[in-house]
């Protein structure tokens, strides 16, 4: 009885050890991966046609503000 | 289903982009209300024809100043109204990003996304204007170099540096366009003794207003009301005089360029020197600023090709790879 109560703390606390381990290491590489993602969403080549499009745009007359 | 839309909530225009679409508008920020009642007469550039020439009971007003709600209520009619016009409605709530001033306090930027859930926004987050400008004006900012960008809007300059996706040093002063509108206003009405609208202010600052002398400088005819008389009346006013008197707005941009500039690490500092400032927004198509910022700061300053629209298109870039740049919004975790 009290073997079994051993082998399965034990068996719990190792769970909970590589759950733990598990968790860590994908935390760490998610912050790698979504700084990665976020540079390569940054890049001129992911903006080209976002900033190509004000091609597009119409520029205001003169008798409108100019400002912004 | 609503397509997702990126708005730069600017103090004198406000220009909304559409997710695959691009820039589908692009109006000032007015609104013109019925005294009265309340009820809204116009918005956009039919209100911003009504500026000072308005009878008793219709009042045109710019609900924004020095890139905040002055007026939260008429700004959330007026983000409203510009929302149905490019399609959304209470079926089609989108997810929004709103460019604001990155010194807006706390309270300025839950006005802000307050403003925009309640006119239709399915979500909002916000994004500082300097990122969005460094972004629309194709600054290589995903890379570890020195990236400087100049924001000048009608009621705020920012000045920001940028490295590897993030904001390494800010300055901002809410001075922009409209304080030299106004200073001009000011300095016809002390020096010459007539008063003039806004609108006459700006045309001044546009024909022949400058920062630094300029090759080609003419006189202008300025028309207004003689204070004294009450009489119209019209003057000549030299690009000398227009410069003297925006002289303190101009002063307060450039320190805070230079104040940003010495807050940068020396390893990006070197940056600048050859790569240069770029400088976007209303406010940086002034004559001669970028060579006073440039002889002030002996920094090359460059003109943004998308001055006006920088900002949106920034932002408009952030809706396109949403999932990718949200870590880019305000308050965000980085």
């Amino acid at each position: 009885m009290t073997v079994a109560v051993v082998v399965a703390v034990v068996v719990i606390v190792a769970v909970a050890v590589a759950v733990g381990l598990v968790l860590r290491t994908r935390t760490s590489s998610d912050g790698v991966d979504s700084f990665r993602r976020q540079i390569d969403a940054l890049s001129p080549e992911a903006r080209r046609p976002t900033v190509d499009q004000v091609k597009n745009v119409e520029r205001p007359g003169d008798d409108e503000p100019e400002d912004q | 289903m609503a397509r997702d839309l990126a708005i730069d909530l600017g103090t004198a225009n406000t220009l909304v982009y559409m997710k695959g679409r691009g820039i589908v508008l692009n109006e000032p920020s007015v609104i013109a209300l019925n005294r009265q009642t309340g009820e809204v007469l116009a918005t956009g550039r039919e209100a911003w024809q009504m500026i000072g020439r308005t009878p008793g009971y219709i009042v045109a007003v710019r609900p924004l100043r020095g890139g905040a709600i002055t007026d939260f209520e008429i700004t959330e009619r007026m983000i409203r109204l510009l929302l149905q016009r490019v399609g959304v409605s209470r079926f089609t709530r989108p997810k929004v990003v709103i460019c604001v001033p990155s010194a807006i306090t706390e309270v300025e930027r839950r006005a802000v996304t307050d403003a925009a859930r309640r006119a239709g926004a399915a979500d909002a987050n916000l994004i500082e204007q300097p990122m969005a400008a460094a972004i629309g004006a194709d600054l290589p900012i995903d890379e570890p170099v020195g990236n400087m960008v100049i924001d000048i809007g009608g009621g705020t300059s920012e000045t920001a540096v940028i490295s590897l996706g993030g904001i390494v040093a800010l300055e901002a002063v809410r001075v922009g366009s409209f304080d030299i509108d106004a200073a001009i206003q000011n300095y016809v009405r002390r020096e010459h003794g007539i008063a003039i609208g806004e609108r006459t202010a700006e045309e001044i600052k546009v024909a022949i207003g400058s920062a630094d002398p300029t090759h080609d400088e003419n006189q202008a005819e300025v028309r207004g009301r003689d204070l004294m008389t009450g009489l119209p009346k019209t003057v000549i006013l030299t690009p000398e005089e227009v410069r003297s008197a925006i002289e303190d707005v101009v002063s307060s941009i450039v320190s805070s360029v230079i104040r940003c500039l010495s807050k940068a690490p020396p390893e990006l500092s070197q940056d600048f020197l050859v790569r240069g400032m770029y400088l976007v927004g209303g406010g940086g198509l002034l004559r001669g600023l970028a060579e006073r910022i440039e002889r002030e700061t002996e920094v090359p300053v460059r003109m943004s090709n998308v001055p006006l629209e920088a900002v949106v298109l920034g932002a408009g870039h952030v809706i396109e790879h949403y999932e990718a740049l949200k870590g880019m919004f305000m308050g965000a975790r980085r």
